[in-house]
């Protein structure tokens, strides 16, 4: 799997020898200018060689503008001006961008890994705001402030409004990887092994890449089932959360779904344009979850990308 | 600034003279330079365009990496131009090169970006909420 197959030398091999040598032409026009000659068609490739064997470290920085939507109440999106590429792989061990792995199985069908990663929705609680609220109600055209619930009568003080913190979960799982003529395929079932939501996960996503020239482009699809554990950790209003301004809300488990499309043009060997997009569907209860605005999330950036 | 920044943005796309060499410049073109292979390809057939030009008429030679011979040579010329029909498989260099030596003169180095990876662990995608690319 890490190196061409022999057919595919005996292939290029082939090539090689049935492209003519192409040989030393002298311009028959003398002068100051020479024109234009098209050579025959004899296509030469350099000689066969190995492909180089991949560096273990992969290093990249994206810089352009970006942002992923947050689907919580009194949240600001996240912006992406800067997205950092950090990878090791190791024979079967390697580092992804914060996921720890190690292969337990490499054959020509499939990959298989397990994997610790931390749970991405915790990324969207760290954005969000406090708001105070007056409880008021309109009586004849004029405003008068009212006691919010279970305020003993008082009328004048503000009421919090919070969305309440979540913590990051670490969660172990496997993820299982296949490729083909017919694109990229991963299976992924991952549960939370911190004691954080106690739930699971299982998704499943398929993409698939286009290379024209310097151009590529690479849609992909993705589902992904939540427990309700882990929906009602990260989005449902627990009993000790309720506030007079946020009713309580339990998550069930849910199916939700992603679109994406990642696009890049490349300049250089090592520098590329990149513009890529993403919509994310929540599942039907996280979106009716009072801690949610949208029931979606939209990401998507646009800039210069570094490989190193 | 912006002149500045014009000025080394436009020198990553040149091929430029090789330092040291012929006192004579020469500029060499060559489009394109870079070769994008998908996962499963093992070679770009390219029609290189070749054009170089000198401020004195001299007799140069156009050579290929993979070739022994000059792909051809110009008598007394101050400019040329050429294209070239070739599958790439890596990286190698175009260069002109005296009539009479072998020294390069002005050299333009054709890339190969191989875009994905036979080891499936480089293909994975993240579902970090930061991973834009």
């Amino acid at each position: 799997m890490k190196f061409p197959t022999l057919c595919s030398f005996a292939v290029l091999s082939a090539v090689v020898a049935a492209a003519p040598l192409a040989y030393a032409q002298a311009d028959p026009a003398g002068g100051t200018s020479a024109s234009t000659t098209a050579e025959p068609a004899t296509p030469v490739a350099n000689a066969p060689h190995a492909i180089p064997p991949e560096k273990n470290w992969r290093f990249g920085v994206g810089l352009g503008y970006g942002q992923r939507t947050n689907p919580l109440i009194q949240s600001e999106d996240i912006p992406v001006v800067v997205d950092l590429d950090i990878a090791w792989f190791g024979e079967r061990w390697f580092f992804d961008n914060f996921d720890l792995g190690f292969a337990l199985v490499d054959n020509s069908r499939f990959t298989t890994n397990v994997v610790a990663r931390l749970n991405s929705d915790r990324a969207f609680f760290g954005k969000t705001n406090t708001r105070y609220v007056n409880f008021t109600v309109t009586a004849g055209g004029d405003q008068v402030p009212i006691p919010p619930p279970s305020s003993q009568g008082a009328v004048d003080a503000p009421v919090e409004l919070k969305v309440p913190d979540r913590d990051y979960a670490v969660e172990l799982g496997l993820e299982m990887l296949f490729d083909g003529e017919w694109g990229h395929g991963t299976l992924r079932a991952f549960h939370d092994v911190s004691n954080t939501h106690e739930g699971y996960e299982i998704s499943a996503d398929y993409s698939y890449r286009w290379v024209r020239g310097r151009f590529s482009i690479a849609p992909s699809v993705g589902v992904a089932y939540k427990s309700a554990e882990l929906s009602d950790y990260y989005w449902g209003v627990h009993a000790d959360e309720v506030l007079p301004t946020l009713q309580g809300y339990q998550v069930d488990g849910g199916i939700g779904w992603e679109a994406g499309l990642r696009t890049s043009y490349y300049i250089t060997k090592s520098m590329r344009v990149a513009v890529s997009a993403n919509y994310e569907k929540l599942t039907d209860k996280i979106a009716l979850s009072p801690l949610v605005a949208e029931p979606y999330v939209i990401g998507y950036f646009a800039g210069l990308a570094w490989q190193f | 600034m912006r002149g500045r920044l014009t000025l080394f943005i436009a020198s990553c796309f040149m091929a430029l003279p090789v330092a040291g060499a012929d006192p004579a410049p020469v500029r060499l073109n060559v489009k394109p330079l870079l070769c994008v292979l998908d996962k499963n390809a093992t070679s770009c057939a390219v029609t290189f365009d070749i054009r170089w030009k000198s401020e004195l008429a001299t007799e140069y030679c156009l050579n290929d990496e993979a070739q022994p011979l000059p792909l051809r040579c110009w008598p007394k010329a101050l400019s040329g131009e050429h294209r070239h029909e070739r599958l790439v498989t890596q990286d190698f260099f175009f260069w002109l090169s005296p009539a009479s030596g072998n020294e390069r003169v002005a050299e333009a180095k054709i890339e190969v970006l191989r875009v994905g990876s036979t080891d499936r662990r480089r293909e994975r995608r993240s579902r970090h909420v930061w991973d834009v690319l």
